[in-house]
């Protein structure tokens, strides 16, 4: 029987979200050029060896911009993600495997790329 | 879970056609409106009911129609409505497929029958009218009243020219609610988000040059669901029956939060 107030008054502001927020903005701003980047590096490799894809990768101005497209499109995806749950799951025991979830998901696709950049650069 | 199908007792039924026009009638005379009814005292389901207006004897405005329904067809036809001049905001519904106010909507920028249903995604008091009661309350949450610690002046708290405009296209919020319920964040999260009326309300405040209170007015917001549920759809903007921008108020929160951060 809680008022209404109290009622949107609710647990109170968790005064946050803005890093969230402008950490989104500043990924996707970074995400424009480096998803631009590797579209062109695809298309001009298309029919290419592997011996040739590998070398190019292993170029340290590119496996810099490929590291830093793996870095910030998981960060891009792990807020897009929960912003969707946020928005959709609203039991709080699925909300919180949801996350937990994306969390685990963007961080294995980060660590998985960055390793396989990595293992391309070091040539092991 | 967001919900995509209507609770049981909210499907909509077909109604009943209270008054069709005579085959031979004057061809136009004759406005065909379909109306959400619904009687909590019946236990029934929602249902839609047809209405014939006579356009000869019947103001333009839909709100007009709304009238001479309930004046000449069926009393017991409910809605909201007071000034019939966009003032308001209590007679704002879905007409046609958009919230707006009935009162300055015509009739004539409607094609074919004109239906009417109350504002999405809100408990239904009865026909037309939809409980607000949680939009209020959010309302009142945001304190819209002006806080001050200086003492207070013998006269008026002065303000600039330049600041008095800094809240034109705010100040003009009659609190209809089109806007956030129009907004799909505020339909899924209603109950957390505050919603693109009560956000532009917040911000009128935030603008005002004589409160003193911005920060803790921000630091009330600053919080993942009740300010940045909103994804900037534009329903908002769109749906506004004044020609504000809540969306724009809402960005101008966002730069606010990000510039202190």
């Amino acid at each position: 029987m809680a008022t209404p107030l109290k009622r949107v008054r609710g647990l109170g502001a968790a005064h946050g979200g803005t890093e969230t927020f402008w950490r989104q903005r500043v990924t996707a701003i970074a995400n424009i050029p480096l998803v631009i980047f590797l579209i062109l590096s695809i298309v001009c490799h298309i029919g290419a060896s592997y011996a040739e894809v590998k070398a190019y990768l292993a170029q340290p101005i590119v496996a810099v911009l490929m590291l830093a497209l793996i870095i910030s499109s998981a960060i891009h995806m792990r807020i897009g993600l929960k912003e969707i749950i946020d928005d959709y799951v609203h039991s709080e025991g699925c909300k919180i495997v949801a996350i937990i979830a994306t969390t685990f998901f963007a961080g294995a696709v980060a660590i998985a790329s960055t390793l396989s950049i990595l293992k391309i650069v070091l040539g092991s | 879970m967001v919900e995509f199908t209507l609770p049981k007792n909210s499907k909509v039924t077909k109604g009943k056609s209270w008054n069709p026009p005579a085959k031979n009638a004057e061809p136009g005379r004759w406005r065909e409106y379909r109306l959400y009814r619904y009687d909590p005292d019946t236990g029934e389901n929602p249902r839609v009911d047809t209405y014939w207006v006579d356009m000869s004897d019947c103001g333009p405005m839909v709100l007009d129609a709304l009238i001479w329904i309930k004046n000449n067809i069926d009393p017991t036809l409910t809605f909201r409505r007071s000034c019939r001049e966009g003032v308001c905001g209590s007679c704002s519904m879905n007409v046609d497929g958009t919230n707006t106010l009935a009162c300055t909507m015509h009739a004539e920028d409607a094609k074919g029958a004109i239906a009417i249903y109350p504002l999405p995604h809100m408990p239904v008091i009865k026909d037309l009218v939809p409980d607000m009661t949680q939009f209020y309350a959010q309302h009142r949450a945001v304190e819209p009243w002006l806080k001050t610690d200086s003492p207070t002046p013998q006269k008026e708290w002065r303000q600039s020219r330049e600041d008095r405009e800094k809240l034109n296209g705010l100040y003009e919020c009659i609190m209809c609610a089109c806007c956030s319920t129009a907004c799909p964040s505020y339909w899924w999260n209603g109950d957390r988000y505050l919603g693109p009326a009560v956000l532009l309300q917040a911000d009128r405040w935030i603008e005002d040059s004589r409160d003193e209170r911005t920060g803790e007015r921000l630091d009330d917001l600053e919080d993942p669901f009740r300010l940045y549920r909103c994804h900037t759809i534009l329903n908002c903007t769109k749906a506004c029956p004044k020609g504000l921008n809540p969306a724009e108020a809402i960005a101008s929160l966002k730069r606010k939060m990000v510039e202190r951060a």
